[in-house]
């Protein structure tokens, strides 16, 4: 089986791709201009801010950035697209021939190209409206070779492009988009403009169980277009034999050849490479390192600053705790600290201590509850079992303090009641010596 | 030759001058049809007129075209607003086109505009009514648009100057596309320093149309003239023997040199391969719903929709958008239109080459002004014949100037300058200082003080 995709993503512009108006519009209609509808005469004006972005995700998709890129116009009808072509790259694209690693896969990337998004369609009962507001608003789309050849594969080339997208800074709160190019046999079946990673499942199920019958039955598979009908969780036909024919792409006379060697790109960071780097000699799998950290760059911060100091299960575990019970949407450095030390002592962080933590008091954390001969026994346990650390006390009676910290911490009991019981204890311990 | 721009100013007006000067303009307008719109409100200023194609707020821009009737702009063109912000100049009207741009004798349209010189005439294309109104006032000057000829042609059928200037030097923002890499906006006057005022009025980088590129203008004078000889063969008898006698008179002043272009020679398909490539998806956006012509019934499949409202292009636009779409379809692209652009850099090596030496001299047209009524008889083929000597420094985004230089049979003919890239105010230096002897003639001089 083989699998192709065809991504779209939205650039962060605040502007849209080939003229000033707003991306952030909300009431329809209201963010327009002669360009962004094709009113006669009106010209493309190229965001550089969208080149750079996609620049940036080219360069981390391991592409060779072309110095000179030029678009080209795609031509076909369709009420949400004003000039009835769409400014989109081919040759001229801002990078082609590159990849994304998937563990050990390389999955091939074609092309990656900047074009203008479409306006709106809503449908109102008999009515179709149009709102202009995402007409020409920047896209990105990457298009990779067939080189996808299961679910799972597919699942986590999304995951670590979404991570890569991340954190270069290219918001992805709007879910990612994508034609799916899916062939059992010799033919392609395209299903065009699948949203989120859960819908891009369904249909790629929906098609092998479609196509293994008609193979199956020894039918042929129709070269076609497909859409996903998320209800039925089905695709159906939308247009025979698309071809490039049809779109009879020409050069974009308007925007000519743009030199962009001069231009600036963030650096990519790709989280599973990182996570592999972190686990590395700590009791923590790579995977559980890069779940945490694939969408959270403030993670991976706070792995980085302690990991010298504390365990990465202690630190991991003092995320999780936060984002289970913290307030703010990320957890300060001091919270964090006193989070992960607390767990160090062995103890479960409730909720109560979180809250303590955030508002600048002292945790609230559960102790273990022994009676006076347990904790007798305990310690007595513990010293017989360190003379070294009891010979060092005689001599620096400040060593009391690590015995106490070490008891405590190692089960679960509050500082205070240890030290209460320790010292008598100490104290007859020592004058035997 | 003085400017009419400098001399107008210059001078008091009657009191009533623009009121006077409008009534005839109506009544001269509707035997020769220049003007698709009038504005009747102009009171002060040097009158210029814009081709249909520029987009003028709030006046109907039609381009020639019923698909865009009624289609009255939000926003003017950089051109006009910069021509609306100069206080010399003021707003005279819309002047008549062929429909897009398609057409080399301003009849591809429903009401083409007249000859200057005999209505019975043809006023040529595409920028007819442009030059017809050129020729009708004395003091006025028409912005217009060349794609392949557009300016050239009508100025030398109305014994105008037809000045287009380099490629990317006057902004196309607010410029109604019909080949995006050829439309040159430039400008028909009656005498060169008219054009230059208004060439350096309007010209200059623009944000607004990433290819207004070209800043520096130069005017390196050439003291030869190349004269092309497999394409002046093409040219009536009658042409050749005046433009023989054109180049008889400069031979006092320039070596004349006649050579081979085989790049120029085989310009006109390229030419019209892609332009009709460009066109075919300029023309797609008319659809029917957002402005110009609109469609009543919406209640249809938009296939059915768009292909209902597009029956309303002209004969000669349905055939550049049928043409223009198969060519440039996935199976033979490579074959037309691709080819088409290795020549077009071939030509613009070749000229470049000749240009650096010399000027390229032609007549404008290879015929005398044809009657409309034998324009109409013409193939397709046959008229594009016609742009034989325009489409070469069209498509290679040349600066060039029609000029009239002899009447016959009481009609104008024009002589077309080349220069290189850049160099236009060379060229606007030559017919200067050949309109130093030679005496231009007008039928009508509206608006004479």
């Amino acid at each position: 089986m083989k699998i192709g995709l065809e991504v779209h993503v939205a650039l962060p512009t605040r502007s849209k791709l080939f003229c000033s108006c707003s991306t952030e519009a909300a009431e329809p209609n209201s963010s327009i201009c002669p360009i962004c509808m094709g009113f006669p005469g009106s010209k493309p004006m190229l965001n550089r801010g969208a080149v750079e972005a996609a620049m940036g995700i080219a360069n981390a998709l391991h592409c060779p950035i072309n110095r000179g890129i030029s678009f080209v116009r795609k031509v076909y009808f369709y009420p949400d697209l004003p000039k009835s072509y769409q400014i989109t790259q081919m040759e001229g694209a801002v990078g082609s021939n590159g990849y994304l690693a998937i563990g050990e896969k390389r999955i091939r990337i074609r092309r990656v190209q900047i074009e203008e998004d479409p306006a709106q369609i809503i449908r109102d009962g008999a009515l179709t409206l149009i709102d202009f507001n995402r007409s020409g608003t920047p896209l990105v789309e990457i298009v990779t070779e067939p080189d996808i050849s299961s679910e799972e594969e597919m699942r986590s080339f999304i995951s670590s492009l979404r991570s890569m997208l991340y954190y270069l800074g290219v918001d992805i709160n709007k879910e990612i988009k994508a034609d799916v190019n899916i062939s059992m046999a010799e033919t392609r079946v395209e299903v065009k403009n699948v949203t989120g990673i859960k819908n891009m499942i369904e249909t790629l199920r929906f098609e092998i169980e479609r196509q293994t019958e008609l193979i199956r039955a020894g039918e042929e598979i129709a070269r076609e277009t497909r859409g996903y009908n998320e209800k039925s969780k089905s695709t159906q036909t939308l247009r025979e034999k698309e071809s490039d024919e049809e779109y009879g792409y020409v050069f974009e006379p308007d925007l000519t050849v743009f030199d962009i060697a001069e231009l600036k790109f963030n650096e990519p960071v790709y989280a599973n490479d990182v996570a592999v780097g972190l686990a590395n000699g700590t009791d923590v799998s790579p995977r559980t390192v890069s779940e945490i950290i694939m969408l959270d760059r403030d993670s991976l911060r706070q792995i980085e600053r302690l990991r010298g100091r504390h365990s990465l299960r202690s630190i991991i575990h003092g995320i999780e705790r936060y984002k289970k019970y913290g307030r703010a949407g990320r957890v300060a450095d001091k919270v964090l600290d006193n989070i992960v030390l607390l767990i160090e002592e062995g103890k479960e962080v409730p909720k109560e201590a979180i809250v303590d933590l955030e508002s600048g008091k002292e945790a609230r954390v559960e102790y273990s509850q022994l009676s006076d001969e347990q904790l007798d026994e305990l310690i007595n346990k513990y010293l017989e079992e360190n003379p070294a650390l009891v010979r060092e006390y005689v001599k620096q009676p400040k060593t009391i303090n690590l015995i106490i910290e070490n008891i405590a911490r190692g089960n679960g009991l509050h500082p205070k009641e240890v030290a209460r019981k320790l010292m008598p204890i100490l104290a007859k311990v020592a004058e035997g010596k | 030759m003085t400017s009419y721009i400098e001399e107008f100013n210059g001078i008091e007006k009657p009191k009533d001058y623009y009121d006077d000067l409008f009534v005839q303009l109506e009544k001269l307008n509707d035997e020769y049809h220049a003007f698709n719109v009038i504005n009747k409100d102009a009171d002060c200023g040097f009158l210029f007129g814009t081709k249909a194609n520029i987009c003028v707020k709030g006046f109907e821009t039609d381009a020639g075209s019923k698909m865009l009737k009624g289609y009255a702009p939000s926003f003017n063109a950089t051109a006009v607003e910069r021509m609306l912000s100069d206080k010399r100049f003021a707003f005279a009207g819309v002047t008549g086109m062929d429909e897009f741009g398609f057409g080399t004798f301003g009849t591809n349209t429903e009401v083409p505009a007249r000859n200057a010189f005999d209505k019975e005439y043809a006023a040529g294309g595409s920028s007819s009514g442009a030059a017809v109104a050129a020729a009708l006032m004395k003091y006025h000057v028409s912005i217009a648009e060349s794609t392949g000829g557009s300016i050239a042609t009508p100025a030398a059928l109305n014994g105008v100057v037809g000045f287009t200037p380099t490629y990317g030097s006057v902004s196309r923002y607010g410029l109604i596309d019909y080949a995006n890499s050829l439309d040159k906006i430039g400008v028909m006057a009656r005498s060169s320093e008219d054009a230059r005022i208004v060439f350096d009025r309007i010209r200059g980088r623009d944000e607004y149309d990433t290819t207004c590129a070209v800043e520096k203008i130069t005017s390196e004078r050439r003291k030869k003239i190349f004269v092309i000889n497999g394409m002046l063969e093409k040219a009536d008898a009658s042409i050749k023997t005046s433009f023989e006698k054109l180049l008889n008179r400069l031979g006092n002043a320039y070596e004349i040199e006649h050579v081979d272009s085989s790049m120029m020679e085989m310009a006109i398909a390229p030419y019209y391969i892609i332009a009709m490539a460009e066109a075919s998806t300029n023309l797609a956006k008319y659809t029917g719903y957002k402005y110009g012509l609109m469609a009543e019934d919406f209640y249809k499949q938009y296939n059915e929709f768009f292909t209902d409202v597009r029956e309303n292009f002209g004969m000669e636009a349905k055939r550049r958008i049928l043409l223009g779409t198969f060519i440039r379809s996935a199976s033979v692209k490579d074959k037309y239109y691709t080819k088409a652009l290795v020549i077009r850099s071939m030509l613009i090596r070749e000229m470049d080459r000749m240009l650096k030496e010399g000027y390229i001299l032609s007549p404008t047209l290879p015929i005398k002004a044809p009657r409309i009524a034998d324009v109409r008889k013409l193939s397709p083929v046959e008229s594009y014949s016609m742009d034989l000597f325009t489409i070469p420094p069209n498509l290679g985004g040349f600066p060039h100037i029609s000029f009239p230089y002899d009447y016959v049979d009481g009609m104008p003919l024009g002589a077309q300058l080349v220069t290189g890239h850049g160099n236009d105010y060379a060229i606007l230096d030559f017919v200067k200082s050949w309109e130093e002897g030679f005496e231009y003639r007008y039928k009508t001089n509206l608006g004479e003080l």
